[in-house]
């Protein structure tokens, strides 16, 4: 059964409570959230938090238990044919038809899109320089992935849900579907990605949906990210914090000084300010003569790395 | 041409050359056959095969035809070409972990899972049809004749059962994830079948009572499909599918 998309709901990603249990695991407790329209949102996590179930289940492959998913304005309804008539897919697992050409599986991969859509997968994969006569078992690891990326980015469709696109692709292949993701998004497409690639998220998206233990434990986007950012201030102290207890003291003194929070990370301590503004605590640690004088200082920036780091309590690889 | 179109077409083509590369020599053996049926009968071992070299002699060339193309070759070689296309229909997918991509595109399970039974089907059918077919210009080369009508009713009747193994086998591929282990013991079962049906006690107890010689003679003879078997036997096939389509419709990729 399908429905008309509303103007509202163009797309756009709506989930209310989806979850599924495989037997006695919960591999998604009751999620809710809502995307686009347009846009590149990264859905990130540890290996098992349940990001790919949720990808699996917003495209129909795997039947929620319970909730409502709406893509693009349209239901998750039996089987999601419907649903993904509105979006691709790129799948996570890399298991292809090693006897088909390259070519011969891109129109195998896109059945059912627009006929079009072939000749701008083949163009795609040209420019990616994939070997298009040759059988997909003489693949590599990293042409696989970009196949598969090209038969998802190809189809005219407002919505993109990408498994981890880049996984296992060198820097300069990486780069280049960058590029396509952003360029499409900026076309008004809803992508939703997952990577383990910290630098790239940061690069392209514009939302971070954290997963953990199938559960969606944070969302932050780009303005709240910047907010969290205004309030780190960052001292270089160099080798004075190689000892710990001297450590332990210089942190003491900043949090006596009006820090909210101070930890000692490599060389540097950084600080949590109860305001957005560092003046206040940037002169009174310069006035302050048990401190060290810093040898850096930086502000503004927080680095996905802590985002994560702040989320699961384990630094992001 | 299509993957998908192209594979089937070989595997029609493949299931189609081995029928008729067992049916050409066994059709011109048919005059040696004829003049040393004593003979024969005498070395057969059990008495099963005896009664069966009687139904030959007493039929003439169209029970032998029948003997060899439908009792022998279809049921033994059908059986087998039904299981192993079967098999692999579905559990093949989650067993070399292409069934995420098969059910990614924009089409309805239903139709991916009917496209994949159908296409296996005509694998099975279409060559014993034309391997039959065949028959009646075969028989020429032996002085004989016989009508093209009654081969296409056996090979009808010949497919009710063939059909009836590749549901039941497609149903387990479709719930299944190891499609040797469905293969090989769908294979047990026939063979285990066949062994029965050649057991004189116990015979009446085999699926292959359902398409033995008397039964495609009686079809010969009559030229009417037997449609008290051939109706039970493509019922077993609906309901096999509707049981795949329902299963389907849940799997996890």
């Amino acid at each position: 059964m399908s429905q008309g998309v509303s103007n509202s709901a163009a797309g756009t990603i709506r989930v209310r409570d989806l979850s599924r249990r495989f037997g006695s695991t919960v591999a998604l407790h009751p999620t809710s959230f809502e995307i686009g329209p347009g846009g590149v949102t990264a859905l990130l996590g540890p290996n098992g938090s349940g990001k790919s179930t949720l990808m699996r289940s917003l495209v129909g492959l795997v039947r929620p238990d319970t909730g409502v998913a709406t893509l693009d304005g349209v239901e998750l309804i039996g089987d999601g044919t419907q649903v993904r008539k509105r979006c691709t897919f790129a799948p996570g697992e890399l298991n292809l038809y090693k006897e088909m050409r390259g070519e011969e599986h891109l129109a195998w991969l896109l059945r059912g899109r627009e006929p079009d859509s072939i000749a701008r997968a083949v163009k795609m994969a040209q420019d990616m320089a994939l070997p298009l006569r040759a059988r997909v078992r003489a693949y590599s690891h990293g042409m696989k992935r970009q196949l598969l990326f090209c038969a998802a980015m190809a189809p005219r469709v407002p919505i993109r849900i990408l498994d981890e696109p880049s996984e296992g692709l060198d820097p300069s292949k990486r780069g280049m579907i960058l590029d396509l993701v952003e360029r499409d998004a900026a076309q008004g497409s809803t992508i939703l990605l997952s990577s383990h690639h910290l630098g790239e998220i940061d690069r392209c998206s514009s939302r971070m949906l954290f997963m953990h233990n199938g559960r969606l434990v944070k969302s932050e986007d780009s303005s709240s990210v910047r907010a969290r950012a205004a309030r780190i201030l960052r001292l270089d102290f160099g080798s004075a914090l190689g000892e710990p207890a001297r450590a332990a003291a210089i942190c003491a003194e900043l949090l006596a000084l009006g820090a909210k929070g101070a930890v000692v990370r490599g060389r540097r301590v950084v600080i949590e300010l109860a305001t957005d503004d560092p003046r206040p605590l940037l002169g009174a640690a310069s006035a302050c003569p048990r401190l060290p004088r810093p040898e850096g200082i930086e502000y503004g920036q927080l680095s996905l790395g802590e985002l994560y780091r702040d989320v699961y309590g384990v630094e992001a690889v | 041409m299509n993957y998908g179109v192209r594979s089937m077409l070989l595997r029609t083509l493949a299931f189609a050359i081995v029928l008729e590369a067992l049916l050409v020599p066994a059709v011109l053996f048919w005059p040696n056959f004829r003049d040393n049926i004593e003979s024969l009968r005498g070395l057969m071992p059990f008495k099963a095969a005896r009664e069966m070299l009687d139904q030959f002699g007493q039929a003439g060339a169209a029970g032998y035809v029948c003997g060899q193309q439908f009792f022998k070759a279809c049921n033994t070689l059908g059986t087998a070409a039904a299981v192993l296309f079967a098999a692999g229909a579905v559990a093949g997918e989650a067993h070399r972990g292409t069934m995420e991509l098969w059910l990614a595109r924009p089409v309805s399970r239903k139709r991916l899972l009917l496209e994949r039974w159908a296409s296996g089907a005509l694998c099975v059918v279409l060559p014993v049809f034309l391997t039959s077919a065949t028959v009646p210009w075969l028989v020429t080369f032996v002085d004989e004749e016989i009508a093209l009508k009654p081969m296409l009713l056996c090979a009808a009747h010949q497919s009710s059962l063939l059909l009836a193994f590749y549901s039941a086998t497609f149903f387990f591929s479709t719930i299944g994830s190891n499609p040797l282990g469905i293969g090989f013991g769908m294979l047990m079962f026939t063979i285990f079948e066949f062994a029965t049906y050649l057991i004189e006690k116990l015979t009446h107890l085999s699926i292959f009572r359902l398409a033995d010689i008397p039964r495609f003679i009686a079809i010969c003879t009559s030229e009417r499909l037997d449609l008290a078997v051939v109706l039970p036997l493509l019922l077993v096939s609906v309901v096999f599918v509707g049981a795949s389509l329902f299963a389907f419709e849940r799997r996890v990729p």
